[in-house]
């Protein structure tokens, strides 16, 4: 009797996992063939390449979104002169995959950078972003200088009517904008949007005129990022964006991609609201940018897929 | 024999003033120590860092010039070897007859009184004067201010030309009067040199005349020979040192740098560099000049030592009030002018590039010093370079976890003028910075905005809060400590294991 029960139970679980037989993706799988792509896709507990690879083929898959040909841009946060553990910066690993896939696809070339905070040498070489970016096969462009930006008008900015965007963003035909989830002492959170403090050049400016109206501003960015992909494998919960230990982070296992930047910021708060508790509100950008337009918080209008590894 | 001398002699200081030159510059000095450890083996850095672990350095130089006389000034010394340089090349340019040197009488009161005037104000915990005189320190000034500048200009060429892999270096700081105090130097060693050779080291140089004094005790020495001297000149011809005088056939052995000229060219072997110890009868025929100036210099050279010696206890005393923020390792900013000679090297390796030299922070008696400005950018959190280069002891070596606890400002805030409260919206740049959380966020209103709080006991004053302020008065200052302190350590934030299974949504 037990060794049928265990039988039976072998048998049944191999075949699911061999099918990924779960609920969802009964249910998605059978809308897939039918209906129109995913617009958001959240993946959770597997390693940062795992989850990625299952996340962008949920998504259609990186050919999607990168041509042959195409110049690609991929944008981590390497603010900080901190090592991976600490999650100030986005999981080289990470970075490397999507690189990896650009290349993969065609791209002609993919170019990481980032304006840092802290010295920025120190910043690329300890957030192991440029070294991991560099043995992807892409090329790690300098953001340190204000030569290395370009004036870009924001006409439908409230606060924010222009700014000096990097270089790299400005010239390429396609960028993929990769943040990491972390808490932030004054814009509350930081994500895709958030990000956006990194491809220009002046951020004090934002500081001192509404940071939350200046963030949602940059967002209405003609050439915005064709997909948003938030790391939160690691997550800083708290004494955010910096951190000081590795007490500040817990391990979340999840993966947030869209191509709405409000809505996998939406997804990305709620489901950092499970650590700590963040109201919406008061990251107000998210809702200052859905009322220009750029995108929704309402996830239920939207084709979300959950995955779980 | 003497061709092998000489030349062995030039082709050592040549390479140490290239690799001293290395420790100013950029490429070579980004990622590595180890051109500026090579700092501590110049003879000023070693006497103020004697009680900082330079002791053997500094016995080795003595131990040197006892041995073989000055060879400091025309091997170790990067300045000396920069104005045998300078004659060299001026003379490509000159007629046979100026290429000439000739012999000089010793400027003995000049010497004499540059060395007290530089010595004295040591005693009395000064290092300003000898920091404008030491020849290490101002080849340092001159690496720094004209060198390093020219090597950023030419970065900046390469980085048009290869604008992918080499990257442009933002042009930051430029103090008017440490650029100009350089050139100034520079300029009036080149003439000096160009015209008299050795002059600034045999009338100036305090470090000259204080080896000038037991170079005259040396085990070798040259000698001239009487008896197959044939009074040629030419020996006196090729003295840069204007030391040789062919009448009474006698070598000014204070001023002589060893640098083995006189005994290359001579063509009958007349100049002999001879081991005179132990010879007796030779040195004491005739009294030995300047007996009263050896005494002085070791009476202030031990009275220097001792009062080291005992001031290093109670170098700083609480009471102080500066407008610089010193370096981390500075102890405090009684030492770092006790001890800095304004070399700039931390200057020059700072990776933020946030040390200038100062111009009036500490006073006059620390202009040029080094000072914080967080003007352009703050102190890495995890860095400790300044700390490590510094060859005289006035920033001392402090491991990464002592200097994130070294307390070198405290910073103060300024509610009215922080952007939340004079525009009701969300900042927290300086929070965003902090690298202790001295600086943390509270709620402020009823709009889910963030105000800062700073607990000063946790602030190191890395500065960047006041960096990144962006109210236009700013609202976050960093006071200087004139005594650096110890901070608390940052306040451990564990938190609870939270399992999260759902999206959330």
């Amino acid at each position: 009797m037990e060794r049928r029960n265990f039988l039976k139970s072998a048998l049944l679980g191999g075949i699911a996992g061999a099918v990924q037989l779960k609920p969802e993706n009964l249910f998605a799988s059978e809308s897939k063939e039918a209906q129109k792509p995913n617009d958001l896709v959240a993946v959770m507990g597997g390693e940062p390449v795992a989850m990625y690879k299952r996340g962008i083929a949920a998504m259609g898959g990186i050919t999607k979104f990168v041509k042959k040909g195409n110049r690609v841009v991929v944008k981590p946060n390497i603010g900080w002169d901190k090592k991976p553990e600490y999650a100030a910066n986005t999981n080289p690993e990470l970075v490397a995959a999507i690189v990896k896939d650009c290349l993969s696809a065609g791209a002609s070339e993919v170019v990481v950078f980032d304006h840092t905070c802290d010295e920025w040498q120190a910043c690329y070489k300890n957030s192991g972003i440029e070294a991991a970016a560099r043995a992807a096969g892409a090329k790690v462009a300098f953001a340190h200088d204000e030569k290395y930006y370009k004036e870009v008008s924001l006409p439908k900015g409230l606060r924010l009517k222009s700014a000096k965007i990097h270089e790299s963003i400005v010239d390429c035909d396609v960028w993929i904008n990769v943040p990491v989830l972390k808490n932030h002492g004054g814009a509350k959170m930081t994500m895709s949007m958030k990000n956006f403090m990194g491809i220009v050049w002046d951020r004090r400016f934002w500081h001192a005129n509404d940071l939350q109206q200046c963030i949602a501003d940059c967002s209405t960015y003609s050439k915005m990022p064709v997909l948003n992909i938030i790391d939160a494998y690691r997550v800083m919960t708290q004494n955010g964006p910096k951190g000081k230990t590795t007490d500040d982070v817990v391990l979340a296992k999840a993966l947030f991609m869209s191509t709405d930047i409000v809505a996998v910021d939406t997804a990305a708060l709620r489901f950092f609201n499970q650590f700590k508790e963040m109201r919406i509100e008061d990251v107000s950008h998210i809702q200052k940018a859905e009322r220009a337009k750029v995108g929704t918080t309402n996830l239920d209008a939207i084709k979300v897929e959950r995955i779980k590894i | 024999m003497y061709k092998w001398l000489k030349w062995g002699r030039v082709a050592v200081s040549l390479a140490i003033t290239i690799l001293i030159t290395l420790a100013f510059l950029f490429f070579s000095n980004r990622d590595n120590l180890f051109f500026s450890k090579l700092l501590t083996i110049q003879f000023v850095p070693a006497l103020l860092g004697v009680f900082t672990g330079s002791a053997v350095v500094l016995a080795s130089l003595f131990i040197l010039v006892l041995l073989f006389g000055r060879v400091y000034c025309s091997t170790i010394c990067p300045l000396g070897t920069m104005q045998d340089t300078v004659w060299r090349i001026t003379s490509l340019f000159r007629s046979k007859k100026s290429k000439r040197f000739t012999y000089s009488t010793p400027s003995k009161f000049l010497r004499y009184s540059f060395l007290v005037l530089s010595g004295i104000p040591l005693l009395f915990g000064s290092s300003f004067v000898i920091s404008l005189l030491d020849p290490y320190s101002n080849y340092g000034k001159i690496s720094s201010e004209i060198l390093s500048r020219s090597e950023q200009f030419i970065h900046n060429v390469l980085s048009s030309i290869f604008p992918d892999t080499i990257f442009f270096r933002s042009y930051s700081q430029f103090i008017a009067l440490s650029f100009f105090f350089a050139l100034a130097f520079l300029i009036l060693v080149i003439l000096m040199s160009a015209f008299r050779g050795r002059l600034y080291c045999n009338t100036v140089c305090p470090v000259g005349t204080t080896l000038g004094l037991f170079s005259r005790f040396s085990a070798f020495s040259p000698v001239i020979d009487k008896e197959s001297c044939n009074k040629c000149r030419l020996c006196i011809s090729n003295c840069k040192s204007e030391c040789i005088d062919i009448e009474k056939a006698e070598i000014d052995a204070s001023r002589c740098v060893a640098c083995f000229n006189c005994m290359t060219v001579c063509k009958k072997s007349a100049v002999k560099y001879k081991y005179m110890w132990g010879k007796g009868g030779q040195k004491t025929e005739k009294p030995v000049s300047g007996r009263r100036e050896a005494l002085l210099t070791m009476g202030l050279m031990g009275s220097f030592i001792a009062a080291r010696a005992v001031t290093k206890k109670y170098l700083s005393s609480p009471k102080e009030t500066e407008n610089g923020i010193a370096p981390p390792g500075a102890i405090s900013v009684s030492n770092l002018k006790n001890n800095c000679t304004t070399c700039q090297a931390c200057v020059s390796a700072c990776p933020n590039g946030i040390i200038k030299p100062a111009t009036g922070e500490y006073g006059i008696n620390g202009l040029l010093m080094p000072v914080l400005s967080f003007e352009k950018h703050f102190c890495g959190y995890d860095c400790n370079v300044c700390t490590q280069v510094c060859p005289n002891g006035a920033l001392i070596p402090l491991s990464l976890e002592d200097k994130k606890l070294t307390q070198i400002g405290q910073v103060r805030f300024y509610e009215e003028k922080c952007i939340v409260v004079t525009d009701n919206t969300a900042c927290g740049a300086c929070d965003e910075h902090c690298p202790t959380k001295a600086i943390t966020m509270v709620p402020y209103g009823d709009a889910g905005l963030t105000i800062p709080v700073v607990d000063r006991n946790i602030c190191i004053g890395c500065g960047g809060c006041e960096y990144v302020c962006p109210a236009i008065e700013k609202a976050m200052l960093i006071e200087p400590r004139a005594v650096h302190q110890i901070a608390q350590k940052p306040k451990e934030d564990k938190q609870e294991k939270i399992v999260v299974d759902e999206f959330g949504f």
